[in-house]
């Protein structure tokens, strides 16, 4: 007996396996293919991506640049890229060999119509030999004054599918930086949706890939003891730490151009924020949660005007050593003016205003050449309302403090007091401890396999939206103005310590002090 | 400091616990302290002196990846009568040269000592923490008191089906996961996660996807001895009842299968090899069209290769995992629930059964 059967969606053969979820065959097109992010990032997360076969067989990747490479110099590049920088390596050569079909090269300038119609060409080749059914993910892996040029070029050749009409998708994966400021930012979102709708923009804050900060929501939503005390009752200020050991490196022009707060505080630190206070999403989708994000983005309280420095430092770092090895100042580095005033370390305390947090300080700080690298994030709770124990010799009681280690070392530890064993009554801190490398064992999956996965399964709950980025920019563009307006410029700390000293004041006349990461 | 790692330490079987405790003292000062870990219990039961070194062995090298307190029990009702016990850890470096230790505990009782184990075992887990119970050996009659006792407290039963001597003991794995809340976890079934990917990919482009519902023959081939052990078919069945399973197709008393398209015809078939007994080789899905996919084992690369004919489909590559013991019970382990789809293959497949037994 014979029965109709209805049509399949999805692929019911993936349920229980580790990777229920593969996409779609697309072709996946670099624009900026022979630039640093794909060798490093990119082509290394779709190899692993591979290896692991979260990738469909047909899955097709098209890099575009302006050098003259052919398809197999290019392949021989990326498999030299995978492997110096793949996670899974060595690089197995059958998962190698066959995604080595899939990769393909157009030589182009951004602003050529014809390597566009080069390229298009081969993607309709694409879908004829690999099935990518016309799905489209452009990856503009370029400096931002190039975006208006490949989107319009892109749009005019017909090269991107209106989503409400109904076909193939298209989607464009946008790097940051999201603009020089909120005047900057607005304009590269206009243009990208002249030719894109901003459901299919997915801009890229690597932050969101990392699964520590994807645990951020876990420990918050899937707990049930942590949200009764995670408001202004219970806790008495947050600190966010992004500290690196590093300088600048070869990126001195861009740093000239962003500083410290346009590198780290306006994206990744303000994500942090916004994942450590945001309200609970109605559900775990991308506008609920992006909602919830932005909320927090719009409370927060303006910089005092003409008393910016009651809430902000800036610093730059000087000769020194970080880790014992020599450190040259700022102003030294390679492409790097002498005389810049351009802030390496700024600190700032900010609040967001509602209920939730009404007058809990966060305090900020991230900064270069600072001890050693790390991103950590503590939250510091109210002492105990009565001190039973004060009037006891050998009492210190201390605050409790809830610290997520975001990298490296990933982990989250509670500090509370504890009786030290003995005939008098003695307490001492102490810390409970999870470690993701102790009780998972394996490493996790790279920010950037993550994130091109969701692209291509087309989930943006972890990518910044248009309204993030422009709420972000302008809270944030007043302090810029002030500090570009301010002869004095940064405070200079050496290499190798934790900021300029006006830091520390900054904490400090509050009752308060950094935590040591 | 006290290196803890290597040496068993015989401890009495009422102070174990204690004897823990005092292994542990004295680990948690200086640089190199230990940090110890677990995220299950996991109790490994055997019969013989064999299994119980072979059970410690792989239960150790899990426990590097997945933390663990460990306890291996070796119980004889045949055997003279004694209760005794020692205690060790296995200790793993992680990153930033830390060592992650779990604990090993190790009973051996035999004669009317063996009803002792029970309790002990239940009052030495670790609470709030899941228990994992492998079974090595003969499969235990649920209905049997030290049985029940023992998988009490178990959230999971790990066996290995290539070792079944009937479709008897498969109804006996599935009827524990549908009356009790102990959920099954089959060794033999995590091997063949590959295959299931491998077979997945065919059907991941939308245009094969219908072609679900237009399957009309499945050939499976898998790897015999010359025992022709029941254990050896089990891998196969579990593939074919895996398909059947989340196709939708019905299956009778008998085995006969029905799919949308009519029946379907399922041919299991053995090819005699020296290795990789039970092991799948070769699978073919014939459609209604006459096209037919085919998966077949790589060896010398190390992986299935995916094909169909007729079609654009790009030739999909799945790269074969790891098989060893400790590595297949770490894949258990790594999965949190139950495993939804194995409840839902396990009837079907003490059906398909009639058709290799």
């Amino acid at each position: 007996m014979s029965v109709i059967a209805p049509a399949i969606d999805a692929n019911p053969l993936r349920e229980g396996l580790e990777q229920e979820r593969v996409p779609d065959a697309s072709c996946l097109v670099i624009f900026g293919a022979s630039g640093d992010l794909t060798q490093r990032k990119l082509i290394p997360a779709l190899y692993s991506l591979a290896h692991d076969g979260l990738l469909p067989p047909g899955q097709t990747i098209i890099g575009y640049a302006r050098p003259d490479y052919t398809d197999d110099a290019f392949r021989m590049a990326m498999r030299e890229a995978c492997d110096k920088f793949a996670r899974t390596r060595p690089v197995d050569e059958a998962v190698w060999e066959n995604f080595a079909k899939g990769l393909f090269y157009v030589r182009g300038e951004f602003s050529e119509p014809d390597g566009i119609l080069r390229l298009n060409a081969k993607l309709k080749e694409c879908d004829e030999t690999r099935g990518t059914g016309g799905r489209r993910i452009y990856y503009l892996a370029v400096p931002p004054q190039f975006f208006p040029t490949i989107t319009e070029l892109l749009g005019r050749e017909k090269m991107v599918n209106d989503p409400e009409q109904r076909g193939p998708f298209t989607r464009a994966i946008i790097e940051k930086p999201f603009g020089h400021d909120l005047a900057s930012a607005r304009e590269l979102n206009r243009v990208a949706v002249t030719t894109f709708r901003e459901r299919q923009v997915f801009r890229i804050d690597h932050y969101l890939g990392k699964e520590t900060v994807q645990n951020l929501l876990v420990l918050r939503f899937a707990n049930g003891i942590f949200e009764p005390f995670w408001n202004r009752q219970y806790i008495d200020h947050v600190q966010v730490t992004v500290a690196e050991s590093i300088g600048v490196e070869k990126r001195g022009p861009y740093f000239e151009t962003s500083g410290i707060s346009r590198d780290i505080i306006q994206n990744h630190m303000l994500q942090l924020v916004s994942l450590i206070g945001m309200e609970p999403p109605v559900a775990f989708e991308a506008d609920a949660v992006r909602d919830e994000k932005v909320k927090v983005l719009r409370a927060l309280r303006e910089f005092p005007r003409g008393h910016e420095t009651d809430v902000s430092v800036r610093g730059q770092y000087t000769d020194g050593s970080v880790l014992g090895d020599k450190a040259i100042a700022y102003r030294k580095e390679v492409n790097v003016n002498p005389n810049s005033n351009v802030e390496t370390y700024a600190a700032l305390k900010i609040f967001i205003d509602n209920w939730r947090w009404a007058d809990v300080p966060f305090y900020l700080r991230a900064g270069k050449r600072l001890p050693k690298r790390v991103t950590d994030i503590s939250i510091h709770f109210r002492p105990a309302p009565y001190p039973l124990f004060n009037k006891l010799t050998h009492v210190t009681m201390q605050p409790n403090v809830l610290a997520i280690r975001i990298q490296p070392d990933e982990g989250i530890s509670l500090k509370f007091d504890s009786k030290v064993p003995g005939p008098t009554v003695r307490t001492s801190p102490v810390t409970m401890e999870f470690r993701y490398a102790t009780s998972f064992g394996a490493e996790p999956p790279e920010a950037y396999e993550r994130l091109l996965l969701e692209t291509m399964l087309g989930d943006s709950t972890l990518f910044a939206r248009r309204d993030e980025v422009e709420t972000a920019w302008a809270w944030l563009d007043p302090l810029l103005n002030s500090w570009a307006a301010d002869p004095i410029g940064p405070e200079l700390y050496p290499s190798g310590t934790w900021g300029p000293e006006a830091a520390d004041r900054l904490i400090e006349r509050d009752g308060r002090k950094w935590r040591r990461p | 400091m006290t290196d803890i790692t290597g040496a068993d330490v015989r401890v009495d079987v009422n102070a174990i616990e204690k004897s823990l405790s005092e292994l542990w003292r004295g680990q948690q000062d200086g640089e190199d302290a230990v940090t110890r870990a677990a995220l299950w219990n996991v109790v490994a039961h055997t019969s013989t002196s064999e299994a119980h070194v072979l059970a410690a062995e792989t239960l150790g090298r899990a426990s590097g990846v997945v933390p663990q307190r460990t306890i291996v029990i070796r119980a004889n009702p045949a055997a003279e009568a004694e209760l005794t016990s020692w205690i060790s850890a296995n200790c793993h470096l992680v990153g930033g040269g830390k060592q992650v230790c779990s604990e090993e505990i190790n009973i051996v009782a035999g004669g009317d000592r063996i009803h002792r184990i029970p309790p002990v075992v239940n009052a030495l887990l670790i609470p709030d923490m899941p228990v994992a119970f492998w079974w090595i050996g003969d499969l235990p009659n649920e209905h049997e008191e030290y049985v029940e006792l023992l998988l009490g407290p178990a959230d999971r039963l790990i066996v290995d089906s290539v070792h079944f001597d009937s479709p008897a003991d498969l109804a006996l794995v599935s009827r524990i996961g549908e009356q009790t809340a102990t959920a099954p976890a089959d060794l033999n079934w995590v091997r063949l996660e590959e295959w299931r990917a491998a077979t997945a990919s065919i059907f991941d482009p939308p245009p094969m996807r219908n072609r679900l519902n237009a399957i009309r023959r499945i050939r499976v081939i898998s790897g015999s001895s010359n025992h022709e052990f029941f254990g050896e078919s089990v891998e196969s069945l579990l593939f074919a009842s895996w398909l059947s399973a989340q196709v939708g197709h019905t299956v009778d008393a008998n085995g006969k299968v029905e799919g949308a398209a009519g029946s379907i015809d399922y041919v299991f078939e053995r090819r005699h090899q020296s290795t990789d007994i039970g092991g799948i080789v070769l699978v073919e899905i014939s459609f209604e069209d006459g096209a037919c996919a085919s998966i077949a084992r790589d060896r010398e690369r190390g992986v299935l290769v995916a094909n169909v004919d007729g079609s654009v489909m790009v030739q999909s590559v799945t790269r074969t995992l790891a098989q060893r013991t400790d590595q297949l019970i770490v894949r258990q382990l790594k999965r949190i629930d139950g495993d939804r789809v194995l409840r839902r293959v396990l009837p079907i497949a003490i059906k398909l059964a009639k058709r290799v037994a």
